[in-house]
């Protein structure tokens, strides 16, 4: 028995343990808990379905929703079709972000490419701006006679009408998310190229192997792992994605598992939408687990070793200059001119005509007009709410960053310091679950877990607490990643020889390993900021009147209609990011960049 | 240490079952039967109400569908001094917010409503007795009685409208043109999935009247008898204009510019909100009204002005409401084709027809009836939807 209690003590005593067992309390009620609560509202009769499920009353205990998604004569649309077309959708933007981004990546890390600076820059646009402003842009592009209104840029420019397929659908769904995502695979894979030791190649090269199979059996192996992750984070973002198929989806009646679990949270059977978001987490799960077996071994790939680190630049020679170009053309296309696209729809009264006499900046500074006129609200920069929700949207983002990053960080630090133990192993499965619960049914069961009190934890709703605590759970995994890849290269001895002479541990992290960490902890706060700053589904139910932030307005602009208002709210979002972002890349050398690859 | 683990998860396990099973109302399904226990005519004067209204403070919270709302309450604001906090909010969020605030009785909840959406404010908010229907002596006497539960505040319409650059109306003069091949891919309204008024015109239909009604227009339209394929003539003619190329969209605004635009090769037509067609030549949109569509031109729906069961301001929440029927609370409205009060006093816009014209050709949707069959239609839809 004292020995136990020796055992316990020694466990207590050293401060990353506190951490783990911290994370697994907190976190058993944050993110467990929700996911039990999914499954039990899978089993239920909810207020709406009373009428559905004959002679039930609410809160029984029913099979009806399991029966009626997966074996019904309607299942194929209820759930199978939507099923497969997520599948295509999530493969195809992960095929279309790891060949954009992994290419140029490539390019970047390992050619003499032109304009790299200004390149890399505008190749984080779109994933600055909310995914589904870039689905608008690509309609107010390629919108064909199909649905009507005003021809679409391209054809007005072209006298080409675009096709169905390339207009609505699938396709641009896949496009827009796989392009919104691109800079993931440039991250992670511009990462390893970067830091590859460059003893491989010069082996390779003093043997005379050629170019090719360098390729094949060096970069690639190398950068594989980086591959998988890529496609891991952007296969559950992608599956998740919902403003995009809804806006370029619906028109041709075009659902995925997301719009389908919308109507159904929205109708009259919200136990379906619970086993969808359920499927939707153990797809998500599943993919994770198959890609811990493949690269589990390999996890510390990109140790810095301070080697040699002067990597052949392959020359592009007299391809350089078209190469550049054709990429420098791709880039705007998805940074620039979709930012020329808001600004100039925000400032045209009329739809489609573009002379002189039809601009306005009423949409910016004008008074609201009567209630009948198109600019029946008033201009964006005078408008109370407007500014209410965007100082909403600065305030909630800094939080949930300075949450996210320093339980990330501190997560990454516990998970390495116990690396091999259950616990370090449960813990850190633990932080990358929020990142496969789709936002909506994450909202959907916060809402409902923390509108009434439960033991000593007070009912949060409507406050701004509970929109500080789902973002800092959601955007956790980012920063506990990037926090566990940077602790693995940092080598024990350091702390070691600190605890050895008697530092104590608050006195360690903030003079050693913090400071060493630094960019690496800067960058953990700066990706769940930017994130915060353009999400919608994870707060739009949780916000009320006194804390709505920009994004939800945005959103409801955008589905009304309201296309000038929307289009100023939207330039003003990535205006405001895009600032703060290279601010802080100028004030302390952090990144995106360095967020997402550790 | 795999004890303690155990252990600690254990305990998670069982605060989760608890709490989860905590969430569920346990008020259940207590629909009075008696008329009058819906409701009880309140006999406090407007001034008392006011009186009591200064007193508790503000701000009044109001969540809306509509935006006109805020600009009635700026006025309400300008003359008893009682702040008021306007949110625009869609209904199926709205619905969801109002559940859980007052399950929650958080600080801070919203006192009035003006929600649509029948089916699901009668299946979740007044059964659920979250929302309390208030009426007093005045707006019973403003309103007719069927109005007053659930309390309707105003009515929207949305109706068959069409481009009229290329064509007259003679195209649109029966409902089955829309389901015509000939007519392939031009018939646009808004997803029933994202707005439920929608699904419950759908619902309407349902109705015994309404499936003889589009009997007889089909053999006007074609001449023989309507062979069904579906259970009744309602689910035929859905099934057929979705077969028939139904284009689905998110904003009445952006269908309405999207079938008025000039210079288009297709003729377009699309069932949605009538206050948009007013915008229509500020916009340089071409639009007719098809109100030669036989039998149905469209619907109308409620907007229900509702106060929670546990609002904070109570009397600011009741006045506002009484102001926001009176002509003087109306005002912002008058100018709105499309919108109607539901004080028969309050005269529609300027060119518009009365709500009670509009209803010989127009579909009402009865919160009753839509609540109890809203589930089969959105199951039928979504047996046809792709």
């Amino acid at each position: 028995m004292k020995r136990k209690i020796n055992h316990l003590l020694a466990f207590l005593k050293k401060p990353q343990n506190l951490i783990l067992l911290f994370f697994v309390v907190t976190l058993g009620y944050l993110v467990l808990f929700p996911l039990v609560c999914i499954v039990k509202d899978t089993f239920v009769v909810h207020a709406s379905e009373v009428m559905r499920v004959k002679g039930s009353k609410i809160g029984d205990f029913t099979t009806y929703h399991w029966v009626k998604v997966f074996a019904d004569k309607n299942s194929a649309t209820i759930f199978y079709t939507p099923l497969f077309n997520t599948m295509k959708v999530a493969l195809g933007a992960c095929f279309v972000a790891i060949s954009f981004g992994g290419s140029f990546a490539w390019l970047v890390t390992r050619t003499d490419l032109r304009w790299k600076g200004i390149l890399t820059k505008l190749f984080m646009f779109p994933y600055i701006m909310p995914s589904w402003t870039l689905a608008l842009a690509w309609m107010n592009f390629f919108k064909n006679s199909t649905v009507g209104g005003a021809q679409g840029i391209f054809t007005a420019l072209t006298g080409i009408v675009t096709p169905n397929w390339f207009a609505y659908g699938g396709f641009p769904i896949t496009m827009v998310i796989g392009l919104h995502y691109a800079p993931f695979a440039y991250i992670l894979i511009g990462g390893i190229l970067r830091n590859m030791d460059a003893n491989l190649e010069e082996a390779a090269i003093i043997l005379k192997t050629k170019r090719s199979r360098m390729f094949m059996e060096i970069t690639i192996p190398m950068v594989m792992p980086a591959v998988l992750s890529t496609f891991i984070l952007v296969f559950s973002s992608a599956m998740s994605a919902f403003a995009v198929p809804q806006f370029l989806g619906l028109p041709v009646r075009y659902y995925v598992l997301t719009t389908q679990m919308f109507r159904n949270l929205n109708g009259t059977n919200p136990g379906y939408g619970y086993i969808i978001a359920l499927v939707m987490i153990l797809i998500a799960l599943i993919i994770m687990f198959v890609n811990q077996a493949v690269i589990g071994k390999r996890k510390s790939y990109t140790t810095v070793t301070g080697k040699s680190a002067n990597i052949s630049q392959f020359k592009l020679k007299k391809f350089r200059t078209p190469i550049s170009s054709l990429f420098l053309v791709l880039v705007l296309c998805v940074s620039v001119i979709p930012m020329i696209s808001f600004l100039l729809q925000s400032m045209i009264k009329i739809q489609g005509n573009y002379s002189p006499s039809n601009f306005t900046l009423d949409f910016w500074i004008g008074a609201a007009a009567a209630s009948d006129k198109i600019n029946d609200k008033a201009g964006i920069l005078i408008n109370a709410d407007v500014w209410k929700g965007l100082f909403n949207s600065l305030k909630l983002s800094i939080v949930a960053a300075l949450g996210a990053g320093t339980f990330g960080f501190l997560a990454g630090y516990a998970i390495v310091k116990q690396r091999g133990t259950w616990l370090s192993r449960f813990v850190e499965n633990l932080t990358f679950i929020p990142y496969l619960i789709p936002s909506m049914a994450f909202s959907v069961i916060y809402l409902s877990m923390f509108a009434v009190r439960h033991g000593p934890i007070p009912a949060l709703y409507g406050s701004f607490a509970i929109l500080a605590i789902i973002g800092t759970v959601k955007y956790l995994p980012m920063a506990s990643r990037s926090g566990v890849n940077s602790m693995l290269q940092l080598s024990h001895e350091i702390e070691e020889a600190a605890m050895i002479v008697g530092v104590p541990w608050w006195k360690r992290m903030t003079q050693i390993i913090v400071p060493i960490q630094k960019s690496t902890v800067i960058s953990g706060y700066l990706l769940p900021f930017i994130s915060s700053m353009r999400e919608l589904s994870l707060y739009v139910l949780l916000v009320t009147p006194a804390n709505k932030v920009l994004t939800t307005i945005l959103f409801q602009y955008n589905e009304k209609g309201w296309d000038q208002y929307a289009n100023a709210i939207n330039f003003v979002i990535i205006v405001f990011v895009l600032v703060i972002n290279f601010g802080i890349e100028r004030l302390t050398g952090a990144s995106i960049e360095k967020g997402v690859g550790g | 240490m795999k004890r303690l683990f155990k252990l600690l998860l254990a305990t998670i396990m069982v605060l989760s079952m608890a709490a989860c099973s905590s969430n569920e109302p346990n008020t259940g399904n207590n629909t009075p039967d008696e008329p009058e226990d819906l409701y009880v005519i309140d006999t406090t004067s407007f001034d008392d109400l006011v009186a009591k209204a200064q007193e508790e403070g503000g701000p009044i919270r109001i969540y809306s569908t509509h935006s006109s709302v805020e600009k009635g309450a700026a006025l309400f604001t300008a003359k008893y001094g009682i702040e008021v906090e306007f949110t625009q909010i869609g209904d199926a969020e709205m619905i969801e917010k109002v559940a859980n605030e007052v399950r929650a009785g958080v600080e801070g909840g919203v006192d009035l409503i003006f929600v649509q959406d029948g089916a699901r404010l009668k299946n979740e908010l007044l059964d659920t007795g979250y929302v309390v229907n208030y009426v007093n002596e005045r707006i019973a006497a403003m309103l007719p009685e069927e109005d007053l539960f659930p309390l309707v505040f105003q009515y929207c319409s949305k109706v068959f409208i069409y481009n009229s650059e290329n064509q007259d109306g003679s195209r649109w003069e029966n409902i089955w043109a829309v389901t015509d091949p000939a007519n392939y891919g031009l018939f646009q309204m808004k997803d029933t999935g994202s707005e439920g008024v929608n699904a419950n015109f759908f619902t309407m239909l349902l109705k015994e009247e309404n499936i003889q009604k589009l009997e007889e227009a089909y053999k006007d339209y074609y001449g023989t008898d309507l062979v069904l394929t579906e259970e009744n003539a309602a689910y035929e003619w859905i099934k057929l204009a979705y077969q028939n190329g139904l284009i689905l969209g998110t904003s009445d605004t952006k269908i309405c510019e999207a079938v008025g635009a000039a210079g288009q090769n297709q003729d377009f037509i699309g069932l949605f909100t009538l206050n948009k067609y007013a915008k229509k030549d500020e916009k340089g949109l071409i639009l007719e009204i098809a109100d030669d569509m036989n039998p149905i031109a469209g619907f109308f729906y409620p907007i229900y002005g509702l106060i929670s069961a546990k609002a904070e301001h109570p009397y600011g929440a009741q006045a506002l409401l009484e102001y926001l029927y009176t002509p003087e609370g109306w005002a912002p409205w008058t100018s709105r084709v499309g919108d109607y009060s539901a004080n028969t006093e309050n005269a529609p816009a300027k060119g518009d027809k009365t709500i009670a014209e509009w209803s010989k050709v127009l579909v009402r949707e009865d919160a009753a009836f839509v609540a109890e069959h809203r589930a089969e239609m959105e199951d039928f839809i979504q047996s046809i939807a792709q």
